[in-house]
C-alpha cells in the first residue's frame, strides 16, 4: 500500500468520528459564536458585530457572575478533593463493609443533579424543611434558618449540595489511585517506623499528587459549567448571590429573551473553560514527555 | 405505462390511500397549567369530547412544569417547532414572531361568538392592533383570609380591612411567634411582580408611565412608599413570614394551607391549590377586595389567552380547538372545578357561577381590574428577572430600597425603549 493510500485509508477510518464531532461540537460552537454577533429578537435577527460583547462586558452583572463562578468552582473543587481523598483513604483501610459503603457513598453521584437539587430544596425549606427541624429539635438553632434566602447561606448551600454530589466521583478516582501505590513502599515505611501521618505524607501523597492535579483540573472544568443544581435551587438568587455564569447565560437567554447577549456570555465562558483545558493538556503532556524520557 | 406496473401502482394506491386519508391532524397543546391536578380532569374531558366531535383531529397535551413552560416554548419556537396551541406571555411572544395573528379567524365568526368578549378583555390579547389570542380564563387578585384564624384573633370577618392601615392593624393581631399575617413574595417568578404591582396600585402609585416607555417604581413617590411599606412587612418583628426571597406562589399557598399565614394576596385559583393541600379549609376562607389607600384602586387580573404559534401547520384545526375550548360549558367547568375565572362576559350571571360565593366575589372584583401581563414585548424578562432582582435586593438591604428601585427605573427604562 502506498503512503498516500495508507493516509487516505486512515482518514476514511476517522471520517465518521470527525463528522460526528463536527455535527455535535463544531457546528453548535460555530452557531453559538455566530449568534453572539447578532441582535436576536425572537425570529428577527440582524448583524450587530461585537455589540453583544460590549454590552456583556460593560455590565457589572457579568463580572459579578464571573467572580462567583470562580469562587464557586474553587470552593467546590477544593472540598471535592479533600473529602474525596479522605473518604477514599477511609474505604481503603476498611476491611469490612467496604463494598456496601462504597455503593452508599456513590449514591449521590448516581442521582440526577436536578433530582438531587429538588430534594435538597425541600430539605432546606425554612418552615417545613427537615434540616431546620433537626437544628431546632437539637437546639442548634433557635429560629428557622432561611438557607436559600440570604446571600451567604444560599451560596454555601449550593456549594454544599454540589460537594454532596461531586465527592463520590473524586473518591472513586482516588480509590483507584490508591490501588496503584506499590505496597512495598508502605512496608518499607512501616519498617522505618513511620507514623500514619508520615506514611500519608511521604508515600501516599507523592503517589497521588499527579492524579489529584489532573482530577482537580477536570473537576474545575466540569464545575465551572454547572447549571442544574443552582438553576433548580435558587435560579441565581437571592439578588444574584448565586448567579454563576451558566445561570446568568440561561437567565439572559430564556428569561430576558436576549439570545445574542446570552451567546456572547457562552463564548466568554468557553474561553474560561478552554484556559482550564489548556492547563490540563499541558499537564498531561508534561507527564507523557516525562514518561517518554 | 406497462400494464403490470399500472396494476401494481393501482393496488398500492388502493391500500395506501385510505391509510393516508385516515392520518389525523395532530395538534400539540401547551399551557403552564396542564400539569396542575385541579385542571387535569377538565382538559382530559375537553380533549376527549373535541376528538369525538372532530374525528380527523387529535390533540396532544404537552405537559411542562410551570417554571419550564416559557423556556420550552421559546426553544421550540426558535426551532420553528412550537406546539400549535399555546398560552404564553402574549405580547412578548407576538413581538418575537412566535405567534400568528388570529383576526381572520375571529372576524369570520358570527357576532354572537365575537360579542362574548368585551373590547377591554380582547385588548389584552392584542399587539399592535392585531389579535394574537382568544382570552380563555383569568385570575383576579384579591385578599383571601383564613376565617378561623381571623375569628381566633378576635377580629370580625364581616368587617375586613379596607385600607392598608386597617390591614396592618389586623396584621399585628394575626401575627405571633410562629404565624404571620401574610407572606411577602420575593421568589424568582413573575408572581413576585404581580403582587408588588397590586400594592403599588393600591397606594395610587404607578410603576410605569402610560405608554410603557418609562419605569417609575422609585420616581413615583406613591409607588416608592407602597414598595417600602410592603417589603417592610418582612423585616424582623414585622407581620410577614420570614425568608421572603424564596417565597413564591407554591410556598405562599403552602404556608396558608398549614395555617402559618392568615391571609394571602392571590387569585381564585389559589383556593383550589390550598384545598388540595388541606381539604379541612373548605368553607373556611373568605375573600375581599385588596385593601387600598385610594378609592377605586384597581386590582390585577391576569388574562390567559390561547394562541396559535407561527410555525403551526394546521392553524384551521387549531382555531377549531381554541373555539371549542372557549365554549361556555368549559368556561364554567374551569371556574367551578379548577377555580379559574371565566373571561366571557355572558357568564357573570350564570347560576353555576353565582352559586359559589367566593367565585362570585372574585368575579365582582374583576370588574375593576387591570389586565396582566403588561403590554410590552420585553415584559416576560422584566417581570421575572429585573423586578424580582430589585425586590430581592431591597429585602436584603431595606435601607437601600430607594437606591435599588432608582437603579431599576434606569435599567428598565433603557430596556423598554430598546425594542
Amino acid at each position: 500500500m502506498t503512503s498516500r493510500r495508507r493516509k487516505l485509508t486512515g482518514y476514511a477510518f476517522i471520517a465518521p468520528v470527525l463528522l460526528f464531532l463536527g455535527a455535535v461540537v463544531l457546528f453548535p460552537l460555530g452557531h453559538a459564536f455566530w449568534t453572539s454577533l447578532l441582535r436576536v429578537r425572537g425570529l428577527t435577527t440582524r448583524f450587530a458585530g461585537l455589540a453583544n460583547y460590549a454590552t456583556v462586558l460593560g455590565d457589572g452583572a457579568f463580572w459579578h457572575s464571573l467572580w462567583l463562578s470562580f469562587a464557586f468552582t474553587a470552593l467546590s473543587v477544593s472540598l471535592h478533593m479533600v473529602l474525596g481523598l479522605a473518604l477514599a483513604l477511609l474505604l481503603d483501610e476498611l476491611r469490612t463493609a467496604r463494598t456496601a459503603l462504597r455503593i452508599a457513598f456513590l449514591t449521590p453521584w448516581m442521582v440526577a443533579p436536578a433530582v438531587g437539587a429538588t430534594i435538597w430544596l425541600w430539605l432546606l425549606e425554612p418552615q417545613f424543611g427537615v434540616v431546620n427541624y433537626l437544628l431546632q429539635a437539637t437546639h442548634l438553632a433557635s429560629a428557622p434558618v432561611a438557607w436559600l434566602g440570604e446571600p451567604l447561606t444560599a451560596f454555601l448551600s449550593v456549594v454544599a449540595v454540589d460537594v454532596w454530589r461531586g465527592v463520590p466521583f473524586v473518591m472513586l478516582l482516588m480509590l483507584a489511585g490508591l490501588q496503584t501505590v506499590p505496597p512495598e513502599q508502605y512496608e518499607a515505611a512501616a519498617m522505618d517506623g513511620a507514623s500514619v501521618w508520615q506514611r500519608f505524607r511521604f508515600v501516599t501523597w507523592p503517589n497521588l499528587r499527579y492524579l489529584l492535579v489532573v482530577a482537580s483540573t477536570l473537576d474545575a472544568i466540569n464545575t465551572i459549567r454547572h447549571y442544574d443544581i443552582i438553576g433548580v435551587m435558587t435560579a441565581g438568587g437571592p439578588a444574584g448571590a448565586t448567579e454563576v455564569l451558566p445561570v446568568l447565560l440561561y437567565n439572559t437567554a430564556f428569561r430576558a429573551n436576549r439570545f445574542g447577549e446570552a451567546a456572547a456570555i457562552g463564548v466568554l465562558l468557553l474561553v474560561v473553560v478552554l484556559a482550564l483545558a489548556a492547563f490540563y493538556i499541558r499537564l498531561t503532556r508534561i507527564d507523557r514527555d516525562g514518561a517518554a524520557r | 405505462m406497462h400494464p403490470v406496473r399500472a396494476t401494481v401502482l393501482a393496488v398500492t394506491l388502493a391500500f395506501a390511500a385510505p391509510a393516508l386519508a385516515q392520518q389525523p391532524i395532530v395538534l400539540q397543546w401547551q399551557t403552564a397549567n396542564l400539569t396542575e391536578s385541579q385542571y387535569e380532569p377538565i382538559w382530559k374531558k375537553t380533549i376527549a369530547e373535541f376528538e369525538a366531535a372532530n374525528p380527523g383531529i387529535k390533540v396532544e397535551p404537552v405537559l411542562v412544569a410551570r417554571k419550564d413552560h416559557w423556556t420550552k416554548f421559546v426553544a421550540a419556537a426558535q426551532a420553528k417547532k412550537a406546539p400549535c396551541i399555546v398560552t404564553v406571555d402574549l405580547t412578548t411572544a407576538a413581538y418575537n414572531g412566535y405567534l400568528m395573528p388570529l383576526d381572520k379567524y375571529f372576524n369570520a365568526e358570527p357576532a354572537a361568538f365575537r360579542d362574548a368578549w368585551s373590547a377591554d378583555i380582547l385588548s389584552a390579547a392584542k399587539w399592535k392592533g392585531e389579535l394574537y389570542g382568544l382570552p380563555i380564563w383569568g385570575g383576579t387578585y384579591g385578599e383571601i383570609y383564613n376565617r378561623d384564624l381571623v375569628v381566633k384573633a378576635g377580629l370580625d370577618p364581616a368587617h375586613p380591612p379596607k385600607t392598608v392601615d386597617e390591614y396592618v392593624a389586623w396584621g399585628r393581631k394575626l401575627t405571633g411567634d410562629d404565624h404571620w399575617m401574610l407572606a411577602v413574595l420575593g421568589g424568582k417568578t413573575d408572581t413576585t411582580t404581580r403582587v408588588l404591582l397590586t400594592w403599588i396600585w393600591a397606594n395610587g402609585g404607578e410603576a410605569f408611565n402610560k405608554d410603557m416607555t418609562e419605569a417609575t417604581f422609585a420616581k413615583d413617590p406613591k409607588s416608592l412608599a407602597a414598595i417600602k411599606q410592603y417589603l417592610g412587612f418582612a423585616a424582623k418583628g414585622g407581620i410577614a413570614a420570614p425568608s421572603p426571597t424564596t417565597t413564591n406562589y407554591l410556598e405562599q399557598t403552602n404556608l396558608f394551607a398549614q395555617g402559618k399565614i392568615a391571609s394571602m394576596r392571590n387569585a381564585y385559583w389559589s383556593v383550589a391549590k390550598v384545598l388540595g393541600d388541606n381539604p379541612a379549609l373548605k368553607g373556611r376562607m373568605f375573600a375581599t377586595p385588596i385593601p387600598a389607600n385610594v378609592s377605586n384602586a384597581p386590582t390585577l387580573s391576569s388574562v390567559a389567552a390561547s394562541s396559535i404559534s407561527s410555525s403551526c401547520e394546521h392553524p384551521d384545526a387549531a382555531w377549531k380547538f381554541i373555539k371549542f375550548d372557549a365554549d361556555k360549558k368549559w368556561s364554567i367547568e374551569r371556574a367551578v372545578v379548577a377555580n379559574w375565572m371565566p373571561l366571557r362576559n355572558d357568564l357573570a350571571d350564570d347560576p353555576a357561577i353565582k352559586a359559589d360565593p367566593l367565585l362570585a366575589e372574585f368575579v365582582k372584583m374583576g370588574q375593576h381590574a387591570r389586565s396582566y401581563p403588561l403590554p410590552h414585548p420585553a415584559w416576560a424578562g422584566i417581570a421575572a428577572n429585573d423586578i424580582v432582582d430589585a425586590v430581592q435586593k431591597a429585602l436584603l438591604a431595606p435601607d437601600k430600597t430607594e437606591e435599588i428601585f432608582r437603579d431599576l427605573d434606569a435599567r428598565l427604562t433603557k430596556k423598554l425603549r430598546d425594542i
